[in-house]
């Protein structure tokens, strides 16, 4: 939808198309209100940076809670499972899919989101390079989580002390690098100032038609000619360097 | 015990035969580590299977159930031949060298029976011992031979004896392999040397055989040979297998026995004067040694039950004592086989579970139907007391009225038990009794009461006996629902004699005044002066010194001090008789007066020290025996005059018996148990003791006096106890912590055994013998070991006897399971009629 | 620790009479048999309970032993090492678990949130978790203290005190340590136990139990070499800082770009 706003300067209009669906949103926030407070109990567990909290029947209840809601973030990618499988799958096959336009984005990320600087970018699907490493990292991690958790929850006191041990360490870890990767993502997309549609988006699941054509190009116009605009732009862009350097 | 229990710590070697003193006295473990670190003594446990006291020994024997006699004829026979026996003691204080009556033949004459066997059918029946006396002289002293030499001597007579208890022979009787018999042998002889010092521990493994008097015989002979008794680290020591039995028997609780060991009153004793008369005869119990003062104990006695009502003209009330039949047998067989036939018509039990820990357990139960009353004193609700609900019996079938007196336990109420150490200690009450229940001296003192106020008010012939009874003992403390309870102290001071008047001597000293308790049995006199409750534990109740300036009943004391270092604490409560803690001391000191080398110096003779007595002239006559012990011996008796080593001062002629009667004979002879798996080796023709009884009730039938045979019963089975329960289970199968330790009923057997059955460890198994069948779980160990007996491999079985089936529906106990006992024959010794429980058949299969 | 305590051991005067392990019981209040919520069988043998268990401290091992020299019947009492490097105090997020007075593994019940690593992490698997609901997490640790309410005020352990064999000791590890060398020796050559040992000298740092052993420690089931676990040493010693640090950087990197994208990124440029 357009929607024409009126600024001081005059009015501009944006044009809305959806990103995201409904379970897509539901599913991320579901997720996020799950896993902040499973961080903060994790954590207590994990190292003794909030040890006061951890003790006698407040830790009974924060391991509770834990529990909780380590149910929530389970359950929500099987509600989503049930609920729309084929899109639950091509949602996956999207996220773990990387190509070699990604290394581009890599190397132009770095100017582009500290110094705001438009470098070239090569076209991105629907998730760009650094939104499909954050969600290959959260769907293993959750997977991981899930896994180790119910070994550590049901399975103390059947399975060998080896395998609790294994399972704590990986619970660990997996605990670091999402938490980690959790701080970048939320800067990101919350806190970066070019980043501003992408918390509009994922709480009403639209992004403005320019907004995706610039970042998004492989998902508005479609890969094949995504790419060819792409390659297009690059051999342009040869042309005017040698003449460049000649000078 | 001739010792007592801390003494264990001054032995140089410890033999553990028959008891399984880790697990059922743990508390001796402490003495025998100290021997063992002080004075590097060894362990030996002699044990058909490896217990938790065979664990910790030096030497482990493995024997078959029931051929301990084998074993110590084998010991004999070793010490013998290589002459290990302690000669000088041996001579002078043991009947070694006495010359017995040339018309004795002993078994190996006789093809396994001594002379004077009269054959009551079956090949069992009774002795005349007319030829198994002492030679004598014209004045009837036993004539001896101190070299040891003449072949009448009783040394020669035992080496003829043992002569066929080889090594070959005892190893194919036991199983035992031949070279750990000979290095056991060794070790326990090399005590015979002056300096060393051996100790004997028993306990019921010993005693519950129909041989069992026999095996306490052979330990006995054992110790003498060696020279052990009456030494510091020595000794025959019997680990007693209750709280308090050593006190129950001195208190006269056997069928045939007063107090102190005084001889029931038989059909044979219609007044006092034969009775004295039966006793003080030449040939009668009383008729030698410390015994010739019976009468003045035995006058005592009734002079404390019946007080004023005893005098000299009605013979103290002798008339009121009753009188068993002569040669009558009251033992627990007798009186369940009696029950059975519908003779007993009421039982009154006071803290014993005979529907668990009797014999043949399920005829016990069907003599108990039998019963018109039963009065129960106990704690819980066991199988005993809810006898009519046990499995398979319909309750409305059961016409036995039965009373349960709830009782207090042993830490709810005040007063003195004996260890089998003899030490008298008086116990504070630390707890009070739950709801009604009641000490059972004060159940005891409602009853006597209650029975008093009846007889009076309806007397009926003769209600003197109970109506003169003395029963002084009230003013204890009031109980909200009974009322006033007993005094222990005026019992106690019963019990320990007191002056019924001033007491004088011949010149008119007051030896004690009216009313005072003795220290000594020695004040006790025939004349009615004198009330004791029982003569040996004279003195417990007196005031003494606890060493520290304190005084107070003797069995009251905590004194620590310890002199001569040898653990005697002659300060710390009191050992009947007289405080001495070794009895038989004499021997601890050589013929001379001098004590053995070896650094365990107990008593020796002073000569220097004045008596205390004075001569015609007014002159002091010097020479007593001295030392760390209260002597048992006169102690002015020199060691080189008359009587000077003459120790053993309750046997008549002083000396102790190598050589000495019982019901089946004056030297053990190995015999096989009841049920056996095999032939007797060493006399084919006789192979059980002669002179037992043996009931045949219903014999054939499902429930009876069935008598097993090795073709239908191959597997040799004995009984025991662990650690974690306590006999019938009365006290431990209702504690939580217990029965979590030990919660099943359980039989082990040898991993070759349950190879041959099939059975894995923890499976269930079935064990049967001729008078029952029961179910356990199997616990199959390396510490059984089948034996080679005879030539044919024997296998051997053990289960505990705590388990029953839980007692009544309302509180049952806690571990649950059947009952040893189901399977164990109805037969007992041939003196004491102990039941045989350690030695039977079975067979078993899986269940 | 110069303050630290040891309790001694012998197994070779030790008959296996349990009188510790109902002493334990009565001193700390714990259950035995109750039926319907704590029953034991008896499986074959005459250990029972056959585990450390929430309401069981300690306990004995019985083990049947023949090297072809000497048969043994080995009984070994078993429960807490106290530990000098204990790694249940290292994984104990709570500090229920710690290091205490004398050198004991203390444990607090209070402080205790029931996460179960202990009994996890334990060489021994000595800590036993009383798990009150598996479904919400609520558990309890249990473990021997060495009776810290009783040491710390001057007593014996109740197991040492009712020891009739006098097979246990307590008090200060030096001197528990000569003690148990000495016996070794006197095992050695005196009592025909060439293999004895002591267990509990080096192990982790030095346990708080030294055990005279008469057979190599395995016959009794006790690990030969029982280690400190690596997955504790990576968790506590180099996952807690490494995570530390990443997370920290990470937010650092965060503020750090924020920063200076603030300052570059022209907002009216941005679409």
């Amino acid at each position: 939808m357009s929607v024409k706003i009126k600024g001081t300067s005059g009015t501009f209009q944006i044009r809305w198309i959806p990103k995201y669906t409904f379970l897509e949103r539901l599913g991320h926030w579901v997720h996020a209100a799950a896993y902040i407070p499973l961080a903060i109990t994790g954590f207590m567990l994990f190292a003794p940076w909030f040890e006061p909290l951890t003790q006698g029947s407040a830790g009974q209840t924060y391991r509770f809670l834990h529990r909780i809601f380590s149910i929530a973030l389970g359950i929500m990618p099987i509600v989503y499972a049930v609920l729309q499988p084929r899109r639950l799958w091509m949602h996956l096959r999207e996220n773990f899919r990387f190509t070699r336009e990604d290394i581009g984005w890599l190397k132009a990320a770095i100017p582009y989101y500290i110094l705001g600087r438009h470098v070239e970018m090569p076209p991105q699907p629907r998730f760009n390079t650094g939104e499909r490493l954050n969600a290959v990292t959260i769907i293993i991690g959750t997977v991981l989580f899930g896994v180790t958790g119910l070994l550590m929850w049901f399975g103390r006191g059947y399975i060998p002390t080896w395998m609790y041990r294994l399972a704590v360490i990986i619970h660990d870890l997996t605990a670091i690098v999402t938490f980690a990767m959790f701080i970048v993502h939320f800067f990101l997309a919350v806190v970066h100032p070019l980043m501003w549609q992408s918390l509009v988006s994922m709480r009403y699941g639209v992004v403005s038609e320019s907004y995706a054509r610039e970042h998004h190009a492989m998902w508005y116009y479609g890969e094949k000619r995504a790419r060819e605009m792409w390659e297009k732009h690059k051999a342009e862009k040869e042309e005017q360097q040698p003449a460049e350097q000649e000078r | 015990m001739t010792n007592h229990w801390v003494d264990i710590k001054n032995a140089d070697v410890i033999m553990m035969n028959g008891s399984n003193a880790a697990e059922n006295h743990p508390a001796s473990m402490t003495w025998i580590h100290k021997a063992r670190e002080d004075r590097k003594a060894k362990l030996i446990v002699v044990d058909p299977r490896v217990t938790r006291s065979a664990a910790k020994a030096d030497l482990y024997v493995p024997i078959r159930s029931g051929t301990d006699l084998a074993f110590y004829g084998g010991l004999f026979k070793y010490i013998l031949d290589n002459k290990l026996y302690h000669q000088e003691y041996v001579v002078h204080f043991t009947n070694a060298a006495n010359l017995i009556n040339a018309d004795y033949k002993g078994p190996e004459e006789l093809d396994g029976l001594f002379s004077g066997f009269a054959d009551g059918g079956g090949g069992f029946g009774k002795y005349d011992r007319a030829t198994w006396g002492y030679q004598v002289d014209a004045e009837g002293k036993a004539l001896r031979d101190e070299t040891l030499q003449d072949s009448n001597c009783v040394l020669q007579i035992m080496r003829r004896h043992y002569a066929r208890y080889d090594l070959d022979s005892v190893s194919s009787i036991t199983g035992c392999p031949k070279g750990t018999l000979e290095a056991a042998y060794a070790l326990y002889a090399s005590t015979g040397a002056p300096d060393k010092v051996g100790t004997i521990l028993y306990a019921m493994g010993q005693t519950q055989h129909t041989v069992g008097s026999q095996n306490v015989r052979a330990m006995g002979m054992l110790q003498l040979l060696l020279g052990n008794v009456g030494r510091p680290g020595g000794g025959v020591n019997a680990l007693r297998g209750e709280s308090n039995v050593q006190g129950s028997t001195d208190m006269g609780l056997l069928a045939h026995l007063l107090t102190a060991y005084m001889p029931m009153t038989t059909s044979a004793d219609p007044d006092l004067a034969t009775y004295l008369e039966n006793k003080t005869k030449p040939g009668g119990a009383w008729s030698g040694g410390y015994w010739t003062n019976g009468p003045k104990f035995f006058t005592s006695l009734l002079k404390a039950w019946w007080g004023e009502h005893a005098t000299p003209d009605n013979s103290f009330a002798y008339d009121y004592l009753p009188k068993v039949e002569s040669a009558a047998n009251h033992y627990w067989i007798s009186i369940f086989e009696a029950m059975h036939a519908g003779k007993v018509k009421g039982l009154w039990i006071m803290g014993q579970n005979p529907a668990v820990a009797g014999p043949n357990a399920r005829f016990e139960r069907e003599a108990l139907l039998q019963l018109d009353w039963m009065v129960i004193q106990e704690l819980f609700q066991t199988e005993t007391v809810a006898f009519w609900q046990a499995p398979g019996l319909n309750p409305a079938d059961v016409k036995t009225e039965v009373f349960v007196l709830p009782a207090a336990d042993a830490m709810e109420k005040e007063g003195s038990i004996v260890t089998s150490g003899r030490l008298i200690q008086w116990r504070p009450k630390v707890a009070e009794a739950v709801g009604e229940a009641l000490a059972d001296h004060d159940i005891l003192h409602l009853m006597a009461l209650k029975l008093k106020e009846l007889y009076q008010a309806d007397p009926g012939p003769f209600p003197d006996p109970i109506l003169d009874l003395t029963w002084d003992y009230g003013g204890g403390p009031t109980h909200p629902v009974v009322g006033e309870l007993l005094d222990i102290n005026k019992v106690a001071r019963e019990i320990n004699g007191f002056a019924v008047e001033d007491l004088l001597d011949d010149k008119g000293v007051v030896l004690a005044k009216k009313g005072d308790m003795f220290n000594t049995f020695a004040r006790l006199t025939n004349d009615g002066k004198t009330a004791c409750g029982c003569w040996v534990f004279a003195g417990y109740y007196a005031p003494a010194s606890d060493g520290d300036g304190n005084t107070m009943p003797a069995s009251k004391r905590r004194g620590q001090k310890d002199p001569g270092g040898l653990g005697l604490y002659p300060y710390w409560g009191f050992a009947w008789p007289l405080n001495r803690r070794i009895v038989y001391n004499r021997c601890s000191a050589d013929a001379n007066g001098k004590p053995w080398p070896g650094g365990r110096d107990l008593i020796w003779w002073d000569a220097t020290a004045d008596s205390g007595t004075k001569d015609a002239d007014g002159k002091p006559i010097l020479g007593k025996w001295v030392g760390n012990d209260v002597p048992d011996f006169v102690v002015t008796r020199a060691p080189d005059g008359a009587g000077g080593r003459d120790a053993f001062i309750m046997r008549t002629d002083g000396k102790g018996g190598l050589f000495a009667a019982m019901n089946e004979g004056p030297l053990p002879v190995h015999y096989e148990p009841m049920e056996s798996p095999t032939t007797n080796l060493l006399y084919p023709n006789r192979p059980v003791n002669p002179t037992i009884k043996v009931w045949k009730t219903n014999e054939g039938q499902g429930v009876g006096d069935n008598w097993g045979t090795a073709d239908k019963f191959p597997i040799v089975a004995t009984t025991y106890r662990v650690v974690e329960h306590w006999q019938a289970g009365g006290m431990s199968r209702w504690l939580e912590w217990l029965a979590e330790a030990q919660p099943d009923m359980f039989v082990e057997m040898s991993e070759e055994l349950a190879a041959e059955k099939g059975i894995k460890s923890g499976d269930k198994a079935k064990v049967r013998s001729a008078r029952g069948e029961i179910q356990a779980v199997a616990i199959v160990t390396k510490r059984f070991k089948p034996f080679t007996v005879n030539g044919k491999t024997v296998h051997q079985v053990g289960m505990p006897w705590h388990f029953g089936w839980g007692g009544g529906s309302e509180a049952p106990a806690l571990a649950k399971g059947d009952a040893a006992n189901d399977l164990t024959p109805h037969v007992g010794d041939a003196n004491t009629m102990i039941p045989e429980y350690k030695a039977f058949l079975v067979d078993l299969e899986k269940a | 620790m110069t303050d630290r305590y040891a309790m001694y051991i012998d197994t070779s005067k030790c008959m296996a009479c349990r009188g510790c392990q109902v002493a334990c019981k009565q001193w700390n209040d714990l259950q035995g048999y109750v039926p319907g919520v704590r029953e034991t069988v008896n499986t074959g043998t005459y250990e029972n309970p056959l585990r450390l268990d929430p309401q069981t401290w300690t306990r004995i091992k019985f083990r049947e032993y023949d090297d072809g020299e000497r048969f043994q019947w080995l009984f070994l009492k078993e429960g807490c090492m106290h530990c000098a490097e204990a790694a249940c105090v290292d994984v104990c997020p709570t500090r229920a678990l710690k290091h205490g007075p004398h050198g004991i593994t203390t444990y607090e019940r209070d402080l205790c949130n029931g996460c179960g690593y202990c009994s996890q992490f334990c060489p021994f698997h000595v800590p036993q978790l009383e798990v009150i609901n598996r479904l919400t997490g609520e558990a309890k640790n249990s473990k021997c203290t060495f009776c810290q309410d009783r040491t710390t005020n001057g007593l014996n352990p109740a197991c040492v005190k009712t020891c009739p064999a006098g097979a246990l000791d307590w008090g200060d590890r030096n001197a528990i340590l000569d003690k148990a060398k000495a016996r070794v020796e006197l095992l050695k050559t005196e009592w025909g136990f060439p293999k004895a040992n002591i267990y509990g000298e080096t192990q982790l740092g030095g346990l708080g139990r030294i055990y005279v052993l008469t057979a190599p420690p395995s016959a009794y089931d006790l690990p030969e070499k029982p280690s400190y676990p690596v997955s504790a040493t990576l968790w506590q010693k180099i996952l807690q800082p490494v995570g530390g640090v990443v997370l920290t950087v990470t937010t650092l990197g965060a503020f750090v770009v924020y920063l200076a994208s603030r300052r570059h990124i022209e907002m009216e440029k941005v679409e």
